[in-house]
């Protein structure tokens, strides 16, 4: 299926139907475990990034409120936990959306691959 | 006030460049699907900055500054959140959404349930919060002009009121697309260089953090505060302050209850009453000429000039919770701290705005403008670089005016710091250009969150409530009619709401918008999404429990502001009113709870939710798209 033309992208006559492509789009129990495990395998990828950073955030006001001179500490006379929060959490967004972006592309061809 | 020509002119060259690309865009939008989803014919890149320049509304450019500078760290939290909340809204909604062809909610929950009476509760829920998050975009609009021009509050809502439904109605989604790229740009710019100045200029009189003498701050230069009869001033230790007649006030020793409901924390120890004033519960004061005004809180008994001098301790108005500078620095100060229970508050606010953003109704509609789930992901990944670059920003300006401007905070005109900060940079033409800039900067916050806010509460009216149940066999061409007529309305309806909201800070009525969105759409959308068991009824219970819930307790929160009795009963359950003021740490799992616990005591297997996993997940290649959306 690989000499599939590019224009096939936008319609849904032209794809030439494989096996692993007409179990899922009858539906029948074969389709449905594909399904499943592409599911499964996105979901668990969102949800890994998502508690990192969740994890991140969650444990800040926890360390304050055990240790309260973390409100004190100051490098060059600016609090870290001001540099902590409110700017090196944006470097991480952006590297555990980068991180997300690539993994969830690889996960959806290798699907893709598999069907066809 | 001051009165800048150089901000109006900024207002004034901000709003003929929407508005005339605004109109200029109209001639592209001939169908419906320009008008909704700008026929997905928007570069990723602009896109980006469209979605960016929605997302960055009143409350990013001049309510988190605003607010750093009243309570400091715990207000760090909004602006972590927004951003983090757009990473959540890429790992489990972007790409599926896409597929899925729903562009906004109501579609989403309609096509995913098949139940338009479902498709009803979301709509009404798009409506609730689509007015609470334009509320604050129409406050910031009155401080704006009122701030540059010295015009009323009233004026600059309507002014801003008639340039935002000019646009929507003449371009439509299209037109806003390349009106609000555009505005980002403008924003980036008008918070960063100015912002950049500022620390530059300011870096010889010491770094902002400086720990002030006595941990207070003292003002910069003496200013003059205009008070008026029954106004309430903290003043966090002994203060010189000067009379132009002789005045009488009250004086209490206690704190007293800030308007947001937080008790003012971190007040100076060791400094109590000095001079004539006995410490009982309620002294009157006279004043003539110059006096010494102890520590606590006076009210005014008759409107006066005060003059207060330089280096003395900057007095609190009533907004903003006194507080030493080692109190609003560190964790868990004035903000959280004074809710008695810091812990619990920071964990629901971040619960809130993390989770609230994926829920807010005008940031889903973009999605649908990519072409494919993979478009998507990289668009909000862009935009997630373009958010981290202007967050960073906000804050800088809240610390500095801390230090270098704190008679805003007996002026109460904290939210206007953005606006005011860089007239320090004297009258020359660098402080005129800067006032200037922030000022357009401004202008364009507020107008390209509305627009998209009038888009989506015009859609929900125009295309549900008028096409749907209304007249269903209405043609496009009135549905159109009915989309531009519904704008107007709600715009109008925004405005006069907005004249009512003027004594709430910015990025609290914001907050509240998001916790709503985060006990009803954000379940909605994540379960819809990813859990095929999901039913109509356990989600039709849970958004319509979790967002009334969360609705019912904020309306409280704002009655509470008027009503004395509720405010007093209140103050004695402070579990409660933490509760009420910020519902998303009890009303986010409520409604996960409902959705859950239901669909699994009552299943209703529905024979088409394979296909629908099918439409939200397979990957485009496989040709197997349907859009939902046939247009």
């Amino acid at each position: 299926m690989s000499q599939q033309p590019p224009g096939a992208l936008e319609g849904e006559a032209e794809v030439p139907p494989s096996t692993g492509l007409l179990e899922f789009e009858e539906q029948t129990e074969v389709g449905e475990l594909y399904l499943r495990a592409l599911m499964r395998r996105q979901w668990r990828l969102s949800l890994g990034v998502a508690l990192t950073f969740t994890a991140f955030l969650l444990v800040q006001p926890l360390l304050a409120w055990w240790w309260p001179e973390w409100g004190v500490l100051r490098v060059v006379g600016i609090p870290v936990a001001w540099l902590v929060l409110g700017i090196g959490s944006y470097p991480l967004l952006i590297w555990l959306g980068s991180i997300y972006v690539r993994r969830a592309e690889e996960v959806d061809d290798e699907f893709t691959d598999l069907l066809r | 006030m001051t009165t800048s020509t150089a901000a109006v002119l900024g207002l004034v060259a901000m709003a003929v460049v929407s508005l005339g690309a605004g109109l200029f865009a109209r001639r592209w939008a001939r169908t419906t699907s320009d008008f909704m989803v700008a026929a997905r014919a928007v570069p990723p890149r602009v896109n980006a900055a469209a979605i960016s320049g929605e997302y960055l509304s009143a409350a990013s450019f001049l309510g988190i500054a605003g607010l750093v500078m009243q309570f400091g760290y715990d207000v760090l939290w909004y602006p972590v959140c927004y951003a983090g909340g757009y990473l959540l809204l890429l790992l489990f909604i972007a790409g599926p959404l896409r597929r899925f062809g729903a562009y906004t909610i109501p579609d989403f929950a309609e096509g995913r349930f098949d139940s338009p009476r479902f498709r009803r509760l979301a709509v009404a829920l798009v409506l609730v919060i689509g007015f609470f998050y334009a509320l604050p975009q129409m406050k910031a609009a009155g401080l704006t002009v009122e701030t540059a021009s010295g015009l009323p509050y009233g004026v600059g809502i309507g002014i801003v009121a008639v340039v935002v439904v000019a646009g929507v109605v003449g371009g439509g989604m299209r037109g806003i697309t390349f009106v609000q790229s555009l505005q980002f740009a403008v924003k980036l710019f008008a918070i960063s260089v100015p912002a950049f100045l500022l620390l530059i200029h300011f870096s010889g009189t010491g770094v902002p953090f400086a720990r002030g003498a006595g941990g207070l701050a003292r003002l910069t230069t003496t200013t003059n505060f205009q008070v008026t009869r029954g106004e309430l001033w903290q003043i966090p230790a002994a203060t010189k302050v000067h009379v132009s007649r002789p005045a009488d006030l009250r004086w209490q020793r206690q704190a007293p209850t800030a308007s947001s409901g937080a008790p003012a924390a971190g007040f100076e120890g060791g400094t109590g009453p000095k001079g004539r004033v006995n410490a009982s519960r309620a002294n009157r004061l006279h004043l003539e000429g110059v006096g010494l005004v102890p520590k606590g809180t006076i009210t005014w008994e008759s409107s006066d000039l005060v003059t207060v001098a330089r280096g003395q301790p900057a007095p609190f108005g009533s907004q903003t919770p006194a507080s030493t500078t080692s109190a609003w620095m560190g964790p868990f100060g004035p903000l959280a701290g004074g809710t008695g229970h810091p812990l619990l508050f920071t964990y629901s606010l971040i619960m809130a705005i993390l989770l609230g953003t994926i829920g807010l109704p005008h940031i889903l509609v973009r999605f649908y403008t990519n072409p494919d789930a993979k478009a998507s992901r990289r668009t909000a990944l862009l935009v997630l670089v373009l958010l981290g670059a202007f967050y960073v920003w906000p804050p800088i300006f809240g610390a500095l005016g801390r230090s270098y401007d704190p008679s805003l905070y007996g002026s109460n005109l904290t939210d206007a710091v953005v606006l005011i900060l860089p007239s320090q940079l004297g009258a020359g033409w660098l402080g005129q250009t800067l006032s200037a800039i922030v000022a357009a900067g401004a202008f364009a916050a507020f107008t390209s969150t509305l627009s998209g806010l009038l888009v989506s509460l015009g859609g929900a009216l125009g295309h549900d409530v008028y096409g749907r149940w209304l007249r269903p066999a209405s043609g496009p061409t009135a549905r159109r009619r009915a989309f531009q007529l519904s704008a107007l309305g709600a715009g109008l309806a925004a405005g006069a709401l907005g004249l009512l909201v003027e004594r709430f800070d910015i990025s609290v009525l914001v907050g509240w918008a998001f916790a709503i969105a985060a006990s009803s759409f954000f379940p909605l959308l994540v379960l819809g999404i990813w859990w095929r068991r999901l039913t109509t009824l356990g989600a039709s219970v849970g958004v319509a429990l979790g967002g009334g819930i969360a609705t019912c307790s904020i309306i409280t929160t704002m009655v509470a502001t008027v009503s004395t009795p509720l405010a007093a009963f209140l103050a004695h359950h402070s579990n409660l009113a933490v509760v009420l003021a910020q519902p998303a740490i009890v009303t986010v799992p409520i409604a996960f709870g409902c959705m859950v616990g239901i669909s699994l005591l009552r299943p209703s297997p529905s024979a088409g939710v394979s296909a629908k996993m099918v439409q939200l997940h397979a990957p485009e290649l496989l040709g197997l798209r349907r859009e939902y959306i046939p247009d």
